[in-house]
């Protein structure tokens, strides 16, 4: 972000949208100052704000890899007034990037588990950079299982790189939706029941989870059943935001702000929150 | 020995002062006592008991452009907002100076705030202590006192018809009126006392009252407006938002506080903490424990705004016994 | 007498809280300080005798009935708070079998702010023209006869009678006050819009800027907003912590409504709200 003053967006060029889902865009857009964009190294589970300038910034998790490319993905749902504008960008048009902001996820730490992706609609787009950074680094990780799950077939985020993703060594996806429709002949189940289905094992093994916060409810007693202990689930919380700097005093979930001490935690993590939502 | 300015000479300082930078002072306005920007110094009330809105707005104002958005040939410029006057605050209690250390913590921790940290470099603080303590007054019960002179850069204490003066800082030694003070044999009377109120261990008190019913009782009055947290010293909480007029286009910050229902609304309608007594707690827990165990001292300055003004009286004094008692209880 | 009422109310209350006729009493106990008094809600029959009821009593409790709405409660009343409940009843906002209105036969309130009160009637009260609540389930206190002010609106006219110029400066200097804490909407029981217009981003009517337009535009058209539903319980000003003079305002288009529609707001529970309602007799001027 601004060195001297926080507050301040770097100037960036949208670059191209492309529709994943019916409310779901993804966003490319590139730091115009050729220092910013060599300077700005994130990590999967990270986040930038992002400006509609006229009408706002929101929060949203970099949802590329930043050795792949110096450009930032973003992986935006319309459904309030900045991401409706987000939506409405002509390709070329002048966007503020702050960022990037937050904790991320400990993949050095997780070098030889096994991994399980576990993601509900746009809960998939923070973990998609986790998947590519495993999949990039792939001799470091064991067993990599995905369940990818919405409401609907048009709703399942990220389809271009399902095969890629299904295809890979060691690797294995898994979708589902609620409620199919003519042309779909995959598996119409609620994410939680996948994670019953299919039984991952507990042994050197971490899930990750992003999704509605019902998903996450019934995954997480699943994931107990099935033997996993509080420490080797994480996810990404969210929270109204607005300064991204621990300042505005919005974000935060009892003495925890997301945006400086999150928005990745473990359920350990999350268990101990003196706050409960 | 100690030094010394007589009322008549005070005015001339600050009369001085005001002829060479902004001179923000308690000013009456409709029948309140209101810190304002003063343009004469006989317009400064200096015998009050406090003002209804603390200083803070002289650092974090109610509404601040934070930059304003420049299109030319095409191009977009972003021309961030800055402080460019030198500012006195003059006759602010020790209380509201303590709030200031306060608010300091979060906004100039790294990150810091450019805006804040430019105003409050800009200005010099010039505190008048108390020569008396109100009913709602409790500042020595939260680390300060009403002749505290830290977090000032000067404090000046009434003895009959002079001041004692007490430069703390460089800053303060550098605006002294070096003509008009006077060494004198002349010592502060005893400070008032104000009604203490029991913090000693309230945070680890706190902790264990998290689930107790009694926010949500407390709650049942509560207006959720956003008085308390606009009167207080200490609150910090703001919303950013882009404003589009025919100048062009600008990101405003302006007060908010957790109080207000939606403060924590997503867009999409979900709302972690819908109920009025989830967002009441918060506010206490935000001064009474996570602030504390952060920053290492209390979020509260006991200025008792907060008390004065509530149309509702929730008063966070009967708010720190009540919680004392339901600890002493949980521990039997 | 003030006790008598304080009797009178702990005994229903009690009776009310026994028989689980009502799940909480909405009432006014000691505020801090002593002096005042602060809204109390008595969920258990012991809680009763905190209930007290003087002319410190100041609040609009029924501003507290739509928050309550699923639950049923008993509501001390005095007569502007019961001509709220009227409102909210003919706004279907709360039903009618879910409030019990102990309605109040009121003294008048004094001025008072937090640690000091004095025994000037608060200048509603001086203008006053029910003491005795218009709707009541139990009534505590004598009816007695009223004395309506001659000119209830004798501060509005004498602002009305400034130059457009001289309001505007006056309004100019009362708003450059307002610090937009909504302690006035707060205090109101008609401002229950689950979400306010100053509020809304899409479009945005004002936003989060303080500064003297938008604090005018703020509070002209939450005026508007009340014009035909106030029952000048003066509430408002009351919470406000920089005195403006919201009473002018409200009791402006109070007065406008009156010489317009023949209306005041808050007398019955099945009226027609002027601003609310339209009948096809009434002629529009337009393209007829």
């Amino acid at each position: 972000m601004n060195a001297e003053n926080p507050f301040i967006p770097y100037l960036a060029t949208l670059l191209t949208t492309a529709d994943l889902t019916p409310d779901t865009k993804l966003l490319t857009v590139e730091l115009d100052d050729p220092d910013v964009r060599d300077r700005f190294d994130y990590q999967p589970g990270q986040f930038a704000i992002l400006s509609a300038f006229g009408v706002g910034e929101a929060p949203f998790c970099l949802v590329s890899v930043s050795y792949r490319g110096r450009q930032l993905e973003f992986a935006v749902r319309r459904i309030g007034t900045v991401t409706n504008a987000l939506h409405d960008l002509e390709p070329g048009v002048k966007v503020g990037v702050r960022g990037p902001f937050g904790n991320y996820f400990p993949l050095e730490q997780y070098k030889g588990s096994n991994i399980i992706i576990i993601g509900g609609g746009i809960g998939m787009a923070p973990l998609r950079p986790v998947v590519n950074f495993i999949l990039d680094h792939r001799a470091d990780y064991g067993d990599l299982l995905i369940i990818n799950g919405a409401r609907t077939p048009q709703d399942l985020v990220f389809a271009p790189e399902f095969d890629t993703w299904a295809q890979a060594p060691g690797s294995r996806l898994e979708l589902t939706v609620d409620r199919g429709d003519a042309g779909w002949t995959g598996r119409e189940a609620l994410v939680p029941d996948v994670v019953k289905e299919l039984k991952p094992s507990a042994e050197n093994a971490i899930a990750i989870t992003c999704g509605p916060p019902i998903m996450i409810r019934f995954t997480l007693i699943r994931l107990k059943e099935l033997g996993f202990t509080d420490s080797q689930i994480a996810t990404t919380l969210e929270m109204k935001m607005k300064c991204g700097l621990g300042k505005c005093a919005r974000c935060n979930v009892g003495d925890t702000y997301i945006c400086q001490d999150g928005p990745v935690f473990t359920l350990e993590q999350i268990s101990k929150f003196i706050e409960q939502f | 020995m100690t030094q010394i300015i007589s009322r008549q000479d005070l005015l001339s300082w600050l009369e001085r002062l005001i002829g060479e930078r902004i001179v923000i002072a308690p000013a009456q306005s409709n029948g309140l006592v209101l810190f304002q920007r003063v343009s004469r110094a006989e317009d400064i009330v200096l015998d009050f008991d406090n003002t209804v809105l603390s200083p803070k707005e002289s650092f974090l104002p109610l509404s601040e452009v934070l930059f304003t958005v420049a299109k030319e040939n095409g191009d977009i410029k972003l021309m961030p907002a800055t402080v460019a006057e030198e500012m006195v605050l003059f006759g602010l209690h020790p209380c509201d100076a303590k709030g200031m250390a306060v608010i300091d913590q979060p906004l100039l921790a790294a990150p810091a705030d450019d805006l804040y940290q430019q105003h409050r470099a800009r200005t010099t603080l010039i505190g008048l202590a108390c020569s008396q303590a109100g009913p709602e007054c409790f500042c020595t019960s939260m680390g300060t006192a009403p002749d505290d002179p830290s977090n000032l850069d000067i404090l000046l204490t009434r003895v009959n018809d002079s001041y004692i003066v007490q430069a703390t800082t460089e800053k303060g030694k550098a605006l002294l009126p070096s003509d008009l003070i006077a060494q004198s044999e002349v010592t502060a009377p005893p400070p008032p006392s104000p009604q203490a109120v029991p913090t000693e261990g309230i945070v680890e008190v706190m902790r264990g009252a998290f689930e107790s019913p009694y926010w949500s009782r407390l709650a049942d009055r509560c207006l959720h407006c956003n008085l308390c947290a606009y009167v207080c010293p200490t609150c910090y909480c703001f919303d950013i938002r882009d404003y589009v007029d025919e100048g062009g286009i600008e990101r405003v910050r302006s007060w908010e506080s957790c109080q207000s229902p939606g403060f924590t609304r997503l867009a999409g309608g979900y709302d972690p903490r819908p109920t009025k007594g989830a967002r009441l707690r918060q506010r206490f827990y935000h001064k009474l424990s996570y602030f504390p165990e952060h920053f290492g001292h209390l979020g509260c300055v006991g200025c008792g705004r907060c008390v004065r003004y509530c149309p509702v009286n929730i008063d966070i004094r009967e708010i720190i016994n009540d919680i004392q008692k339901l600890g002493a209880q949980s521990e039997c | 007498m003030q006790e008598g009422l304080t009797q009178q109310i702990r005994e229903k209350a009690r009776e009310l809280l026994t028989s689980a006729a009502v799940d909480c009493i909405i009432g006014y106990e000691r505020a801090s300080d002593g002096l005042t008094a602060r809204p109390l809600f008595a969920y258990e029959p012991n809680d009763v005798d905190k209930l007290i009821f003087d002319q410190t009593c100041t609040h609009n409790l029924s501003r507290f009935l739509v928050d309550k709405r699923d639950s049923t409660v008993a509501i001390v009343a005095k007569p502007c708070d019961s001509r709220a409940v009227n409102l909210l009843l003919a706004e279907k906002q709360i039903q009618r079998e879910r409030v019990y209105v102990i309605g109040v036969v009121c003294p008048g309130i004094v001025e008072a702010t937090w640690g000091q009160i004095n025994d000037r009637l608060q200048a509603r009260c001086q203008l006053c023209r029910e003491h005795t609540p218009p709707m009541y389930d139990f009534l505590v206190g004598e009816p007695t006869a009223e004395e309506p002010p001659v000119e209830p609106y004798h501060d509005v006219a004498e602002l009305e009678a400034k130059s457009v110029a001289e309001r505007q400066s006056f309004w100019a200097e009362q708003f450059a006050r307002c610090i937009r804490c909504y302690a006035c909407r707060q205090a109101c029981p008609g401002c229950y819009c689950t979400e306010c217009f100053v509020e809304q981003l899409d479009p945005q009517w004002v936003g989060i800027r303080v500064a003297p337009a938008e604090n005018e535009f703020w509070h002209i058209i939450r005026a508007f907003h009340l014009a035909g539903r106030c029952i000048a319980c003066n509430e408002c000003e009351r919470a406000c912590p920089v005195n403006i003079p919201l009473s002018l305002l409200n009791r402006k288009l109070e007065k406008d409504v009156l010489e317009l529609f023949a209306f005041r707001s808050g007398l019955s529970a099945e009226a027609l709200l002027p601003l609310a309602t339209f009948k096809k007799e009434e002629r529009l001027g337009m393209g007829e």
